[in-house]
């Protein structure tokens, strides 16, 4: 009666069957456009967490017969977004796309086999003889597995004994990785070049500049490599590699519209022996692949520290940047690869004879006036301007500062650079100095709705010190009785001044009372 | 997905298997490689996590009582729902069993019953059988196999058990049944209806902006996932641009299948809502947004179909910066390109829009679009002016500083702020600088002097169009007087 009727049902679906199947396995050209993980700080990434992601084009020949069809597309990102993809050169238009993620693993097998003939295998620990039976699954996968037997109902691994679960053919629907594929209808058969476009999750990078500080100590050069990482499994051989440098608007959760590859899991349980026996180990138990397994420990990036050592940085090529909107596209001249788990640099950027300026800075709150003596931070401080022997868009990322000193380049600072446009002041962190130091006091002899404090600035060094801090006073209250200029600045109370070699400085103030 | 094709080339192996199985099987088990049980099945699907599922099926009822299965249906189905009607027949009673079969049940329900063991001897490899009675399943399986009373594998000794059946009641998975009472035997169509979650829809547009032609390309998709644990076979899909109202229903999770957009980035906005009506189906004040043809919904799939295709609508590009509070920035802010766009029939996309994600795209020198960034919108009217944020401008800035706050009296201040613009960009520009924040406690903030001319768009917000010239800047600057 069940099989008469399958075969009815069969037969009724017979007429659909004309749509046909044709598989696109790679693309013949690539492009791959990365963006930056706009949440992550500035600097430089963590390979095992990329964040950002990327624009994939992909150009793919396929040849279409006459009806309907669907096009498979093999070989995407694994990170593909699919609600991204857009589909364009299809002479037949497109019907429907569709991500399918139902995966093939152990639990899948057993779930599709629900209810079917598996055969069970078992092996005779001593005699090694494997003996098989066949038998019919009747329970799921979701609380371990029950099977009827010619000898009557078992449970799977529940014995003690080595067996297993043999099938004779993997259920349909189930695949290896999500697929995409499209629905198209064409009205006479054709070979037709389609291009793929996607956003795939997996993906930054970043700047990373050198600042070689000249032995006169007033100018540097700035060299910057374009940081490109893949944290994909896909291969993009001779593609055409940009970055979009910028902060694109995301709204939706990238990585959850790319969905995360974990099958269900296959939890095998017997009944209880608790704490009388062991428990079988289920050796079938899908282990979770983490994240960070995925991601293998890439070798941490030498590529920029070599160079800077080798002295100057000698490249062939540079990115080409563009306007893209209100964005910056940074285009690699040359065709390139980009392998999966791999890090990849070219040259982004290179300016000679920067003059630089050197001052000493902290942002003191006055909450802090018992701390003893503290050490000032140095900042290097350039103008983004072409007079300024700079002036050209400065992508986010980390900046490493070098000095020449006993013929060896050696390292001055190691920090972060935000996205500057020209015109914009771009002031970097280079290192804590010990020898320029304040110490911030708070004095006794305050009037009663006054504080007053005194700030000493001490220089150690042989050579005057260029000095500006910050002071902690709210908008709404007033330094008064200063006894050197305090200016207002970019909405603070700045006091600047030159420490002399070997010297000190001091300023006293007051501060009304809130 | 199961391509027919595929499914002709196993019709011969699901045969060989179900003749196969047949003396075996002691009751109706659901087999997924059978063809699928469901008939014409009709889903309607809701934006927020919610289908409305028909199948009409061809039943064979017997005359008098009798109990029909449902397998096919959705593994989330909310059973209360269910809606069974056939013509000649009366429901005695809904049921939805979900004791399922695993081996912790099997031999919970063996207590007193007699199994077979099977024990190996470890050296040999020799088997010995036995019966054994089930006395108790607590913590431990005891058995009694003669006059002696053991543990189950007590000794960790391999030990199989084998049962003589599978106990009633115990199924593999969920089971939806009918008790009818029929006054004629026959086969006629048979017509359930229930409601599912695990299946919704929302809409992703691809938009091409060219910048300097002023215009957009827009492709509308509306994206149907299927998170129920089961296939609509060649359904007819209707989608409703709505979220129905489910009240109480804490049990199923509130998700929704229109993305949250990420607190941070800012969100899309109706600048003004439509008064144009679609010419679409409508279902009470909801959208209706039928797919042409049947299609089939796999399991785990997720599936586009394309909804609007429109050419050279008008758009803008445009700049905005928000200063949240009369607050000064460390570093001047980037201001954030949107772009402007109308839904309206004349000069627009002319369609309602139902809610999702608008990703823009941008051709590059080459001539390759670029992504540009992406919002979300919601369920928008015809009409409707949108302005989308599409991301933060390198090249045009803004720092906003408090030059001086002074007190004026016990509760009144006065803030003079200054806001620099910046346009690194070849062409001139004008951006709509909002001072934010005023209806902080009171509202009866003012502005008591300006650089320039504001307009007073809500007691939150004032808003000055300020133009920037090419590469070049201008300073704006005003003083607020507030209480606190």
């Amino acid at each position: 009666m069940r099989a008469f009727g399958a075969l009815l049902i069969l037969c009724i679906s017979a007429p659909a069957v004309a749509q046909s199947v044709v598989v696109s396995d790679a693309p013949s050209s690539t492009s791959v456009t990365v963006y930056r993980d706009s949440d992550r700080a500035q600097g430089t990434f963590n390979l095992r967490w990329l964040a950002g992601y990327a624009l994939i084009s992909e150009k793919r020949r396929i040849t279409l017969p006459v009806g309907e069809s669907v096009v498979r597309f093999e070989g995407v990102a694994d990170g593909m977004i699919a609600v991204s993809a857009v589909v364009s050169g299809l002479p037949g238009g497109i019907e429907e796309k569709n991500r399918d993620a139902r995966l093939l693993s152990p639990a899948s097998l057993l779930d599709g086999s629900l209810g079917n003939r598996v055969h069970i295998r078992r092996t005779n620990r001593q005699t090694g003889k494997v003996s098989e039976t066949d038998a019919i699954v009747r329970s799921g996968p979701d609380n371990a597995v029950v099977l009827e037997t010619p000898e009557g109902i078992e449970a799977l691994r529940c014995s003690g004994l080595p067996e297993t679960l043999v099938y004779d053919a993997v259920p349909d629907g189930l695949s290896a990785k999500p697929t995409f594929s499209v629905h198209t209808n064409m009205a006479q058969a054709a070979s037709a070049e389609v291009t793929l476009t996607y956003l795939a999750t997996g993906f930054d990078w970043g700047a990373s500049y050198v600042a070689k500080v000249a032995e006169d100590g007033k100018t540097l050069d700035l060299f910057a490599w374009l940081t490109v990482a893949n944290g994909n499994n896909a291969t993009y051989e001779q593609t055409q590699l940009l970055a979009v440098a910028g902060k694109p608007n995301r709204t939706s959760d990238f990585r959850e519209l790319a969905g995360s590859m974990q099958s269900p899991h296959l939890n095998l349980q017997c009944w209880p022996m608790d704490s009388t026996s062991t428990h079988p180990e289920s050796p079938m138990e899908e282990r979770m692949v983490a994240y960070d397994m995925a991601m293998a420990p890439a070798p941490p990036p030498m590529a920029m520290m070599r160079a800077a050592k080798e002295g100057n940085i000698v490249v062939t090529a540079q990115a080409k940047q563009e306007d893209l909107g209100d964005l910056k596209l940074y285009r690699v001249p040359m065709r390139v690869d980009v392998v999966p788990n791999a890090h990849k640099q070219v040259a982004l950027m290179q300016k000679e004879n920067v003059p630089f300026t050197l001052f000493y800075a902290a942002d003191i709150s006055l909450w802090n006036d018992d701390e003893g003596s503290q050490p000032l931070t140095r900042m290097i401080r350039m103008q983004n301007r072409e007079k300024a022997g700079l002036g050209l868009p400065l992508p986010s990322g980390g900046i490493v500062v070098m000095q020449r000193q006993r013929g060896e380049e050696m390292l001055l600072a190691d920090g972060d650079m935000a996205d500057k446009t020209i015109g914009d002041k771009v002031e970097v962190g280079a290192g804590i100095s010990d020898q320029l130091r304040y110490t911030l006091t708070e004095r006794g002899d305050a009037a009663r709705d006054h504080e007053s404090y005194r700030l000493d600035l001490t220089n150690a060094t042989d050579s005057p010190a260029a000095v500006e801090i910050k002071l902690g006073i709210d908008d709404e209250q007033k330094p008064r009785k200063s006894s050197a200029k305090l200016v207002r600045q970019d909405g603070r109370w700045m006091w600047k001044t030159t420490v002399p070699a070997n010297g000190s400085a001091s300023l006293s103030f007051s501060v009304k009372d809130r | 997905m199961p391509i027919p094709r595929i499914v002709s080339l196993r019709a011969p192996l699901a045969l060989v298997f179900i003749i196969a199985a047949a003396p075996l099987m002691a009751q109706d088990a659901a087999n997924p490689t059978a063809p699928s049980a469901q008939g014409d099945v009709s889903v309607t699907i809701y934006n927020n996590n919610l289908a409305l599922v028909q199948d009409v099926r061809q039943l064979p009822i017997a005359k008098g009582t009798s109990r029909i299965e449902f397998p096919d249906v959705s593994a989330q189905i909310r059973p209360e729902t269910l809606s069974f009607s056939a013509a000649d027949t009366a429901i005695i009673e809904q049921n939805f069993d979900y004791d399922l079969l695993s081996p912790d049940k099997l031999m919970e329900k063996a207590v007193g019953q007699v199994v077979t063991i099977v024990r190996t001897n470890p050296a040999t490899g020799a088997e010995t059988r036995e019966q054994a009675k089930v006395l108790a399943v607590n913590g431990g399986v005891v058995l009694q196999i003669g006059s002696r009373i053991e543990v189950l594998r007590d000794d960790g000794l391999p030990v199989r058990v084998i049962f003589d059946k599978v106990p009633a009641n115990l199924r593999a998975r969920p089971t939806l049944s009918v008790r009818v009472d029929s006054d004629r035997a026959g086969t006629r169509p048979a017509s359930i209806r229930y409601l599912t979650p695990g299946l919704g829809w929302s809409a992703d547009y691809v938009a091409l902006f060219d910048s300097k032609a002023g215009r957009i390309d827009v492709q509308g998709w509306v994206t149907l996932t299927n998170n129920s644990g089961t296939t609509y076979n060649n359904a007819n899909t209707l989608l409703v641009a709505g979220n129905v109202g489910q009240s109480g229903r804490r049990e199923y999770p509130a998700y929704s299948a229109v993305r949250m957009p990420i607190p941070s980035a800012p969100g899309g906005k109706m600048v003004s809502a439509g008064t144009e009506t679609a010419e679409r189906e409508r279902l009470g004040d909801f959208y209706l947004y039928p797919i042409a043809q049947r299609t089939t919904i796999a399991t785990a799939q997720t599936k586009q179909v394309s909804f609007l295709d429109v050419q050279g609508v008008p758009a803008q590009a445009t700049w905005e910066h928000v200063n949240g509070w009369l607050a000064s920035s460390d570093q001047p802010q980037s201001a954030n390109s949107v772009v402007k766009f109308s839904t309206s029939r004349s000069g627009g996309l002319g369609d309602a829009l139902p809610a999702g994600t608008v990703r823009f795209y941008m051709k590059d020198a080459g001539g390759a679009p670029q992504f540009i960034g992406e919002n979300s919108i919601g369920h928008t009217p015809m009409g409707s002016e949108l302005a989308l944020a599409t991301g933060q401008a390198f090249d045009v800035k803004v720092k906003s500083t408090v030059e001086t706050r002074q007190k004026l009296g016990t509760s009144k201040w006065r803030t003079t702020m200054r806001y620099e613009l910046t346009n690194a960009k070849p062409d001139a520009i004008t951006v709509d600088l909002v001072q934010s924040g005023l209806d902080f406690y009171w509202s009866d903030t003012k502005v008591v002097a300006e650089s320039m001319k504001s307009e007073r768009r809500n007691a939150d917000s004032v808003v000055w169009s300020v133009p920037v010239s090419a590469n070049g800047s201008t300073t704006v600057t005003a003083t607020f007087e507030t209480r606190y």
